[in-house]
């Protein structure tokens, strides 16, 4: 699954740190899932897409092999 | 999660504070045949008075109790954050340390008899926690020399 997280942080001026105590995960789970080595739960993918005011999708999207 | 069955993270702490001693007291409690004068300061130890339904002392009950209650403190302790991703690695921590327990256990039975076998079954007691913390902590540490690698 990819994911477009460290553009929208980026966007809204926010570090790793940030998210993370926005939607109550540490600091490596919000690096994981930038870099790819943790796929988030639909909670967690919900709670990011509403911190950046987005729809998930715009956020999370498949990839051909998944 | 509101109820995840984890103790609280200073719990980790006070486990291997319990592990330690109570595993130095089952190994010379194993192997004090083989260590007279260690034994024979511990005679007052062994002079301790037990409860009548007990088969002997008190030393071996003590030993393997508080090396399982440490063992659980120190495994099921939280972290300080305690997220879905460190739960999906307790989780497949715990899925090697049932293959791995299990293994050794298939390979004891076919390879070992009698008292020997005896002697797996004991510290098969301990493997499955301690091959847990084992994997859970190594995934923590290579999680954390990640993210420095890529910092």
């Amino acid at each position: 699954m990819k994911n477009r997280l460290k553009v929208a942080r980026a966007e809204h001026d926010f570090s790793q740190a940030d998210v993370a105590q926005h939607i109550g995960v540490s600091r490596q789970t919000v690096n994981s899932i930038e870099t790819g080595r943790y796929v988030p739960s639909a909670v967690l993918a919900l709670k990011l897409a509403r911190l950046f005011s987005m729809p998930v999708e715009t956020l999370f999207s498949l990839e051909d092999t998944d | 999660m509101k109820n995840d069955w984890l103790f609280p993270h200073c719990y980790r702490r006070i486990g291997w504070l319990l592990f330690f001693p109570s595993a130095c007291l089952g190994l010379v409690d194993t192997y004090g045949e083989y260590l007279p004068w260690l034994r024979a300061n511990l005679t007052w130890l062994y002079a301790l008075p037990s409860p009548s339904f007990l088969d002997g002392d008190l030393i071996d009950e003590v030993a393997a109790l508080g090396i399982i209650a440490g063992l659980l403190l120190v495994a099921f302790a939280r972290e300080r954050t305690e997220d879905e991703m460190i739960r999906q690695l307790r989780l497949v921590a715990l899925q090697w340390s049932v293959y791995i327990n299990y293994g050794l256990l298939a390979l004891a039975i076919v390879l070992l008899y009698d008292i020997a076998f005896f002697h797996v079954m004991i510290y098969n007691m301990f493997t499955i926690l301690l091959v847990f913390i084992g994997r859970f902590r190594w995934s923590l540490r290579r999680l954390g020399q990640e993210e420095k690698q890529l910092a």
